[in-house]
């Protein structure tokens, strides 16, 4: 157990080092292949276009084919813990990935389902503004207005409550780190009140392509 | 049975508090030092104030900025985020390394500053880029009150160092003062008279270490005033 606890910290200090200073430069690949690819390999959990019909998996429709190639490449290289996506980006080629990645950022994203309206406003309020109190930022900062995100930082809209907050509980307990400690520093930050209303406006946005 | 459940919770109170300490701040030495010397070389500021800087890559790096400083670079009137628009790249530079070096206590930036963040070139880049933007007028005053007090210390002790309109002095590393939020000057002057602003310039301190709370009250309403002429 305690050598198990070192591990995973060192794991997850190179990890970090692994994560620094990546390039975004636009990535390349045959959007053709990719749907091929899609349609045998990442179908029965992503679903064909991208729009997974379970929450346990997210769905990548329309995400930015940069962030997309990056989180194949992670997985590939242990940056990114899945014992779910690691057997799969095992078989897989870099140009595979690209080709991937490019198909789904072709896609369009299916509007998310909002489980808890209630929570909304309160979620508005911390993707607009942040929590300045506990030193937590505005998603907008990064994620966009509407969620729509860039080359570096992922497209959030429409994404299921439920993947939200397992990746913000992934961040916050040191089980996710390619993500150059800023997720793991806002997920840390935030109340689990607050993660959940947020995952939940999240669900709420359209993001235009 | 159950003396295995307070092992895993020491073992997860042992993890926790080892990634605590990944992303505490570190404390460097700073005016609380007998041998403190304020704005002295450092490897990543002179790195930064050397770099070529591009406003376009600023632009880019300053996206993990401004989920708190905001799109427009001009933060929030409540002293927790300062404007940072217009302001002196030279004096972005030395602030932003001072926080990541644990020279100026920003626990809550610090995460967002940090080598794995941002490259000493991302922190001459973002610099550029905030100061070419326009500062907002919108900005955080005072009550008003007492302006002709806040004047008259002012012209005496701040103006030689940061300007007659409080236009500061980049060679200087002298903060551009004009139009930065009341509550944000007065919190940081506050703390710089009492020494708890560890990267602070000693003959600053030396000048308003007698300056009551309402002296700091009337210059931070005066500069918060203060306008760049055209």
């Amino acid at each position: 157990m305690r050598m198990k606890t070192i591990a995973a910290v060192f794991a997850a200090c190179s990890g970090l080092m692994l994560a620094a200073g990546p390039s975004f430069a636009q990535v390349k690949g045959d959007a053709e292949k990719g749907r091929a690819l899609a349609a045998e390999v990442c179908v029965a959990c992503h679903g064909s276009d991208g729009n997974s019909l379970v929450d346990a998996f997210p769905k990548i429709a329309g995400q930015h084919a940069e962030y997309a190639f990056k989180q194949l490449q992670d997985f590939a290289g242990s940056r990114r813990d899945s014992e779910v996506m690691r057997p799969i980006v095992d078989e897989l080629s870099p140009e595979d990935m690209a080709n991937a990645a490019v198909f789904f950022s072709t896609q369009t994203a299916a509007p998310g389902q909002v489980d808890d309206p209630s929570m909304l406003a309160a979620g508005q309020r911390i993707y607009e503004n942040g929590n300045p109190d506990q030193g937590v930022p505005a998603c907008i900062g990064c994620h966009g207005a509407n969620g729509v995100g860039n080359a570096r930082y992922p497209r959030l809209a429409g994404q299921y409550p439920a993947y939200i907050l397992d990746q913000m509980e992934r961040f916050a307990d040191g089980r996710r780190t390619n993500d150059k400690r800023l997720m793991q520093t806002v997920a840390s930050r935030l109340g689990e009140t607050e993660t959940r209303a947020v995952a939940e406006y999240i669900a709420s946005l359209e993001a235009q392509k | 049975m159950n003396v295995r459940l307070p092992v895993i919770g020491l073992l997860a109170l042992c993890c926790s508090a080892a990634f605590a300490q990944a992303d505490a701040q570190p404390r460097a030495p700073g005016i609380e030092s007998a041998d403190y010397v304020w704005n002295q070389p450092d490897k990543e500021k002179d790195a930064a104030l050397a770099h070529k800087a591009d406003i376009e890559k600023g632009k880019i790096a300053y996206e993990v900025c401004q989920g708190c400083h905001q799109a427009d670079a001009s933060g929030r009137a409540d002293a927790i985020y300062p404007n940072l628009a217009g302001q002196h790249a030279s004096v972005l530079i030395k602030q932003m390394i001072d926080v990541r070096s644990g020279r100026r206590d920003n626990p809550k930036m610090h995460p967002f500053v940090g080598d794995w963040v941002v490259s000493v070139e991302d922190v001459a880049d973002i610099s550029a880029y905030l100061n070419q933007l326009p500062i907002s007028t919108e900005n955080g005053k005072g009550s008003g009150n007492h302006l002709a007090k806040g004047r008259e210390l002012y012209d005496n002790d701040c103006a030689s160092c940061h300007g007659k309109n409080g236009e500061g002095n980049a060679a200087e590393f002298y903060p551009l003062v004009a139009q930065q939020h009341y509550a944000y000057l007065y919190k940081e002057a506050s703390i710089i008279r009492d020494g708890e602003r560890r990267n602070a310039n000693p003959k600053m301190v030396k000048i308003i270490k007698h300056y009551s709370n309402d002296d700091l009250k009337a210059v931070s309403d005066y500069m918060s005033r203060l306008v760049l002429p055209r």
